[in-house]
């Protein structure tokens, strides 16, 4: 349904990207400042690329050598922005009214969007008066209201707590699944591009890269390679153990202590996102909090990124981890390849994904064979 | 004092529009456009608000006398001549205003409504000008009490010709210069109240800007 592939330069960042995608939700995965916010300005019709061809269900929304440019209004494709863009001089029932063609006189039909979403009762809310999820369900009815042949999301849920993620994700699943549009999801979390995705793009310096769909990453063979294409952060199979202090993650070579809330034993992922990892100063005495969750590496390479250093640290089990640290924290601990230092992983930076056969609610994968609960 | 009271309301009357047409507009032009020479147009727009009024005026004086369709216009020493000296003088005030006012509106809700299926002056008319609003009343409040008050302008490029181009502030001169004082303090009264009910019409827009939304 929807075919993109553009290029486009702002500034000294280059963009470079090819898309395909069916009735299906996308995700778009990349950490921050990797284009992929500009990727959704562009389908979007905001900003126009330098060259390329963008065709949305037979339609030509963009096309650098028939010189189309479809402007946003005709487009019909929806965007869901990071900070939602309400009006805030519109009541809930008006700012879903605004997308619909007649505007204000559609109230009835406006109100069904907000039944839909479960906000009927706001209608005359400010967003102002509104706590950040039903901000966010007011915002999706919206974007639904205008009916687009595509819906793009660019981290809707990144500012709201865990449960309530969970649910907004389930609805976002069901209520693309009735609509049978589209969907592009931008993130940088993992447990959204596993409970979200269909198919995952990953993003990576401007540029889209490997492209596949969600379930290899649950495919015994492919594992390893698929998790290597995400590129960034660092990722872990296994079990999840309910042991006497609280839940634990037990994997192939890594095992570490979970922040428990809402966890099952069964078969899970563990997602550390390299800045949450924190590198140990050796002189000080070490946070009770951290637990057992304490490794030690050889530094194997050292990366600067402008304000913060990317650490590729080869743990003793020879697991290799991805960490980011600010430059002026790395300057002071004098890192050299091959320096042994030693790092934590809070347990509640650890983001878990439940896998099959731990009856987790989320789970929209059936590839992956079931494995026999642990504990 | 009542001929000149009633030229200057006729004068504010043809001002206003103007001022939230052109002032209105150029700010704007400033907020949301990019094109060369944008900042050199910004310092030209604030002339007016440090320039003393006399060499503002005696430039319009040259430059629409020396002007040869201007000239023939018939606009020196006349009413219209009276309206570009208050518009003028009241202009920076409103273009600065009208700047910052949709300087402040999130460009990001603009773009939504227009991946909502909006055309742009939908999007102007229902988004921008709504959320610019009070800001932009702040800025018409204070510029039409400056535009009420012009005295050096219209001076120079209109003369102060009892009946014909002689505003309240003209007239106060006038009475002054006769030691008529009785008459000097009740115009002056008049501008002062108006004054005042700029400066509480201002006071009421950005306490309702602090408090609710739910007025607009």
């Amino acid at each position: 349904m929807l075919h993109a592939d553009f290029r486009d330069a702002a500034g000294s960042f280059s963009l470079n990207v090819s898309l395909d995608l069916g009735a299906e939700t996308g995700v778009l995965f990349g950490r921050s400042g990797s284009g992929k916010s500009l990727t959704l300005r562009v389908l979007a019709g905001l900003r126009t690329p330098v060259e390329g061809r963008i065709t949305l269900g037979g339609r030509v929304l963009f096309s650098s050598s028939e010189r189309i440019h479809i402007p946003p209004r005709d487009r019909k494709v929806g965007l869901l922005f990071q900070n939602l863009a309400l009006f805030p001089h519109m009541t809930a029932l008006e700012n879903v009214a605004f997308a619909l063609p007649q505007g204000k006189r559609e109230r009835a039909k406006a109100g069904e969007w907000l039944a839909r979403v479960k906000m009927a009762g706001f209608e005359d809310r400010l967003p102002e008066k509104l706590s950040g999820g039903q901000r966010q369900r007011i915002a999706l009815a919206r974007a639904l209201a205008a009916e687009p042949d595509l819906l793009l999301l660019d981290e809707p849920f990144s500012a709201l707590d865990g449960p309530l993620r969970r649910s907004l994700r389930r609805e976002l699943r069901d209520i693309r699944r009735e609509a049978g549009i589209p969907m592009v999801y931008v993130t940088h979390q993992i447990e959204d591009l596993c409970s979200l995705g269909d198919r995952v793009t990953v993003m990576k310096d401007g540029a889209t890269r490997e492209s596949f769909p969600v379930g290899r990453l649950w495919e015994r063979g492919a594992r390893g390679e698929a998790w290597n294409a995400l590129g960034w952060g660092n990722l872990f199979r296994g079990g999840i153990v309910c042991r006497e202090g609280g839940f634990r993650f037990e994997g192939d070579t890594v095992s570490l202590d979970l922040d428990g809330g809402g966890l099952f034993p069964g078969e899970g992922l563990v997602f550390v996102a390299p800045d949450r990892i924190r590198i140990l100063y050796p002189d000080l005495p070490v946070d009770q909090d951290l637990g057992n969750n304490i490794f030690t590496a050889a530094v194997e390479e050292i990366v600067p990124l402008g304000s913060s250093v990317r650490l590729y640290l080869a743990a003793d089990d020879g697991t290799v981890w991805q960490a980011e640290h600010s430059s002026g924290a790395y300057e002071a601990l004098r890192l050299h390849p091959g320096s042994r230092v030693k790092f934590a992983v809070p347990p509640a930076a650890a983001e878990v994904w439940m896998g099959p056969g731990s009856g987790a609610p989320e789970f929209n994968q059936n590839r992956a064979e079931n494995r026999p609960l642990r504990s | 004092m009542l001929p000149p009271l009633l030229l200057s309301l006729k004068v504010l009357f043809f001002t206003v529009p103007l001022l939230i047409l052109l002032g209105g507009g150029a700010g704007w032009l400033l907020a949301r456009r990019e094109f060369p020479g944008k900042e050199a147009c910004s310092l030209l727009a604030q002339l007016p608000l440090i320039l003393p009024p006399s060499v503002m005026g005696f430039y319009l004086l040259f430059f629409i006398g020396k002007t040869p369709l201007l000239r023939e216009m018939g606009i020196l020493f006349s009413f219209p001549a009276l309206v570009l000296g208050a518009a003028v003088s009241a202009s920076p005030i409103m273009i600065q205003a009208s700047r910052a006012a949709f300087a402040s509106v999130d460009r990001e809700l603009e773009d939504a409504a227009r991946t909502l299926g909006k055309k742009e002056s939908t999007v102007f008319f229902t988004v921008t000008l709504p959320l610019a609003r009070r800001t932009l009343l702040v800025g018409l409040a204070l510029s039409a009490a400056r535009a009420l008050g012009d005295f050096g302008v219209s001076l120079m490029i209109a003369g102060n010709i009892p009946g014909r181009t002689q505003t309240l502030p003209l007239y106060i001169y006038n009475q002054v210069e006769t030691l008529n004082f009785a008459r000097a303090h009740g115009a002056a009264l008049l501008l002062v109240g108006a004054g005042l009910a700029s400066l509480y019409a201002v006071r009421m827009l950005e306490e309702g800007r602090n408090g609710k939304h739910a007025s607009c």
